[in-house]
C-alpha cells in the first residue's frame, strides 16, 4: 500500500516540477490531453486491434514523466500509443474493475506486495515471461504477479542545523533522545516502519524477516510522544521544513527535494530501506498479450534514466548504472555506495501480513 | 380543489426524475455495498460478530465517540454565542458578521486543515506569539493529538451551527422579550426563562446535526491528528482501499449508517425535534 503512495507521490514531484518551470509546458498539456482521451475512449474496446496500452498510475504530472519515460520509446518502437491513465491503481480499485468485468487498464503502477495480493486474490494476470525479458532487471525484481518498473527507499533524514552538524549513524540514533534532541517523523503506512524499529533494537538485517512485531512495538512504545506521523510525501517534507522534527523515516525522493531546497535538511543512506515498485496486469485487460511487448519496453535503460531525472525514481535495470553521472548515482538507491548497508524490505512477507500489521500498526499508534 | 390536486400532481410528477437518479446512481449502489457486508468473504453475519469481537475497532469507535462529543459541546457552546450576538446587532454590522460567519464554507477543509497547522505547530504562529510575550517557556502541544483534530472539526462544524441557531433564534417574538422585560425580570432571567427554553428547537436539531456529522469525519483527524487520533471513517477509508477488508468496512458502514438512522428516530419522538423539523404545521 506504501507503494501505491510513493507513486503517487512522485506524481506530486513531477507536478511541482512543472509549476516551478522545470519541465516544459507543451509537453505537459500533451500528457493532459492524452489523459481525456483515456477518459473518452475507455471501455468496450477489447475487441478491436491494438491500437493503445492504457496505463494506469497516480496522476499529476507523472502523467507526463511516464509518457515520456515509457511511453515515447514505446511508441518509437511499435507504433502504438501509450494512454497514461491517472486514475490511481489501487488495490481496491483494481478489484473493483476486474469484479465488474470492466477492465480498462492494461499495466498498472503499484508495489511488488501489492502485485503479490492481487495475484492472490486472482485480479492479476500472471507476467507472461516467454515475452518478457527477466534479465533486464536485477536480481529478486521479476515476481510471478509484478515486475520491477522502478525502485525506491526510506531513508533516515536528518536537519543537520538541530544535529550539529552531526550525521545519524542509522537508525539506533533515530532512538536515541538524548544525543539527538527533539521531533522526530515515521510514516503511517506499515512498510519500512518496523524494520527500522527492529535495526534500532539491533536485530540483524538477515534476521529480519518474519518481523517480530511486539519486540518492535516495545522498542517504540517510549518515542511515540516525540513522533508525528506523515501520510503523504509532501507532508513529510513539509515537517521538515518548518522546523518542526530533527529527523525523519522517509522517502529518498522527498529528502532529495529537501536538500535542493536547503542543504542542511538532508539524509543518509546507512540502512536504508529498498522497494520495488511493479507493473501488474489487470486480469482481462483490454490489449491483451501486446501488454507485456509494452513492458519490455519500459525496462529499458534508457527511459528509466529519464524517469529518474524527472522524479528521482530508480531504475530496476542495473545496466542504467553506467548511463549514470554522479548526480545521478547521487539520488539511486542502488548505486553500490549507497545500497552497501540497505536493506530490502520483503514483498512476500508483507503480501502474507500487511492487512494484519497495518490495522494493529494504526492501532498502536493510536492509542 | 380539483386545479390543487392537479397541480399537486404535477409537483410530484416533476421529482420523479430525480428520484429515479437518486434511485439509481445513489441507493442501489449503496445497498450494493452494504451487501458485501454479509457476503464477503463468506455468508453470514461473521463481519458484525467480528466488529463486536475486534478491541481495535472498539478503541476506534469510543476515540470516535469522544472527539464527536467533545466537538458538538464546544460547537454549541461557542456557536450559540455568536448567534445570539448576531440576532441583537444592527442590520449592517449583522451583515457584515454574517459574511464572516460564512467565509469558511468558501475553503476547503483540506486548505482549513493545513492552516491550522500553521497556527498550532510548535514553531507555529501561537507558539511563537505566547513565546515571546513570554506567557510560555515550552511550545504548547497543540495539534497531532486529540486537542488538534476537536479544534479544527470546531471550526469546521461552527458556520452551520450558527445559521441554524441563527434561524431558529430570529424566529423567537421579540414582543415575548418585551413582556418579560416589562413584567420585571431581569437580563439573565430573561435568558435563562424566555431565550434559552425557547432556543430548545433550534439546540436540539443542531446538536443532532453535528453529531452525525462528526462521526463521518476523515481528513481533520487524518491531517491533524497524524496518526494519534483514528476515527471510524478513516479506518473504513483504509480497510477499502488498503488492506482489502471490504467485509469489515462495509460492515462497520452499514453499522454507522443505522446508528445514525436510530438516532434520528430517537430523536424525532421528542417534541422539541418535532416542531423544528415540522415548522409551523403543529
Amino acid at each position: 500500500m506504501s507503494v501505491n503512495r510513493f507513486s503517487q507521490d512522485s506524481a506530486m514531484i513531477a507536478l511541482d516540477k512543472f509549476t516551478s518551470g522545470k519541465i516544459d509546458r507543451r509537453a505537459f498539456m500533451t500528457a493532459l490531453a492524452g489523459l481525456g482521451l483515456a477518459a473518452t475512449f475507455k471501455p468496450g474496446r477489447a475487441a478491436a486491434e491494438t491500437s493503445e496500452i492504457v496505463v494506469c498510475n497516480w496522476g499529476g504530472a507523472a502523467l507526463e514523466a511516464f509518457q515520456k519515460a515509457y511511453g515515447d520509446p514505446f511508441k518509437e518502437k511499435s507504433g502504438i500509443e501509450v494512454v497514461i491513465d491517472g486514475a490511481g491503481p489501487s488495490t481496491g480499485a483494481i478489484r473493483a474493475m476486474v469484479e465488474s468485468k470492466n477492465v480498462t487498464w492494461d499495466a498498472t503502477d503499484g508495489g511488488m506486495v501489492d502485485a503479490a495480493t492481487l495475484g492472490a486474490g486472482g485480479f492479476v494476470e500472471p507476467i507472461d515471461y516467454s515475452i518478457v525479458d527477466k534479465s533486464l532487471v536485477g536480481d529478486g525484481m521479476a515476481a510471478e504477479f509484478g515486475i520491477c518498473n522502478y525502485t525506491f527507499a526510506n531513508v533516515l533524514a536528518y536537519d543537520a542545523k538541530k544535529t550539529g552538524s552531526q550525521t545519524p549513524a542509522g537508525w539506533a540514533d533515530f532512538f536515541d533522545t538524548a544525543k539527538f534532541p527533539g521531533k522526530r517523523t515515521m510514516c503511517k503506512w506499515i512498510q519500512g516502519q518496523l524494520e527500522s524499529v527492529l535495526l534500532a533494537d539491533g536485530v540483524k538485517p538477515e534476521e529480519m524477516y518474519p518481523l517480530d512485531v511486539d519486540r518492535a512495538f516495545k522498542k517504540l512504545e517510549p518515542l511515540l510522544p516525540e513522533i508525528i506521523f506523515w501520510e503523504s510525501g509532501a507532508q513529510s517534507q513539509q515537517l521538515f521544513r518548518d522546523g518542526e522534527v530533527v529527523m525523519g523515516n522517509i522517502w529518498h525522493t522527498r529528502a532529495n527535494l529537501l536538500r535542493k531546497e536547503n542543504p542542511d535538511l538532508t539524509w543518509t543512506w546507512n540502512e536504508n530501506l529498498l522497494f520495488s515498485s511493479a507493473w501488474s496486469v489487470p486480469k482481462g485487460n483490454p490489449a491483451g498479450k501486446k501488454v507485456y511487448d509494452f513492458i519490455n519496453s519500459s525496462l529499458r535503460p534508457e527511459g528509466q534514466i529519464v524517469l529518474l531525472r524527472l522524479m528521482g525514481n530508480g531504475p530496476s535495470n542495473p545496466k542504467a548504472l553506467d548511463m549514470m553521472t554522479e548526480e545521478d548515482k547521487a539520488v539511486y538507491p542502488l548505486a553500490p555506495e549507497n545500497a552497501k548497508t540497505g536493506l530490502r524490505v520483503m514483498a512476500e512477507y508483507y503480501a502474507e501480513n500487511e492487512a494484519e500489521l497495518q490495522n494493529r500498526f494504526l492501532d498502536f499508534i493510536s492509542r | 380543489m380539483i386545479v390543487v390536486t392537479n397541480f399537486r400532481r404535477w409537483a410530484i410528477a416533476l421529482t420523479v426524475p430525480a428520484g429515479a437518479l437518486a434511485i439509481c446512481f445513489y441507493v442501489l449502489p449503496i445497498l450494493q455495498v452494504l451487501a458485501l457486508s454479509v457476503t464477503e468473504p463468506s455468508f453470514g453475519l461473521g463481519n458484525y460478530i467480528a466488529l463486536f469481537q475486534n478491541a481495535a475497532i472498539g478503541r476506534v469507535v469510543r476515540t470516535t465517540l469522544v472527539v464527536s462529543a467533545m466537538t458538538t459541546v464546544l460547537t454549541i457552546v461557542f456557536s450559540y454565542i455568536v448567534a445570539f450576538a448576531l440576532v441583537q446587532m444592527r442590520p449592517g454590522v449583522r451583515r457584515f458578521a454574517m459574511f464572516l460567519v460564512m467565509l469558511p464554507f468558501w475553503i476547503s477543509v483540506l486548505v482549513r486543515a493545513f492552516s491550522w497547522i500553521t497556527i498550532l505547530r510548535r514553531n507555529g504562529v501561537l507558539n511563537s506569539a505566547l513565546g515571546e510575550a513570554g506567557l510560555i517557556s515550552e511550545p504548547l502541544e497543540l495539534i497531532y493529538n486529540q486537542l488538534g483534530v476537536i479544534i479544527g472539526m470546531v471550526h469546521y462544524m461552527m458556520p452551520f451551527a450558527i445559521l441554524l441557531l441563527y434561524a431558529n433564534l430570529t424566529d423567537i417574538d421579540g414582543r415575548i422579550i418585551q413582556a418579560a422585560r416589562s413584567l420585571g425580570a431581569r437580563p439573565f432571567t430573561i435568558f435563562w426563562r424566555v431565550w434559552l427554553p425557547l432556543s430548545m428547537p433550534g439546540l436540539a436539531i443542531t446538536t443532532l446535526f453535528i453529531v452525525i456529522f462528526s462521526f463521518g469525519f476523515l481528513v481533520t483527524p487524518a491531517i491533524l491528528g497524524a496518526g494519534r487520533v483514528l476515527m471510524i471513517a478513516e479506518y473504513i477509508s483504509v480497510q477499502i482501499s488498503g488492506t482489502l477488508r471490504w467485509g469489515v468496512a462495509t460492515a462497520l458502514s452499514t453499522s454507522m449508517l443505522l446508528v445514525v438512522a436510530g438516532l434520528v428516530a430517537l430523536a424525532m419522538r421528542h417534541p422539541a425535534f418535532r416542531s423544528a423539523f415540522g415548522g409551523s404545521q403543529k
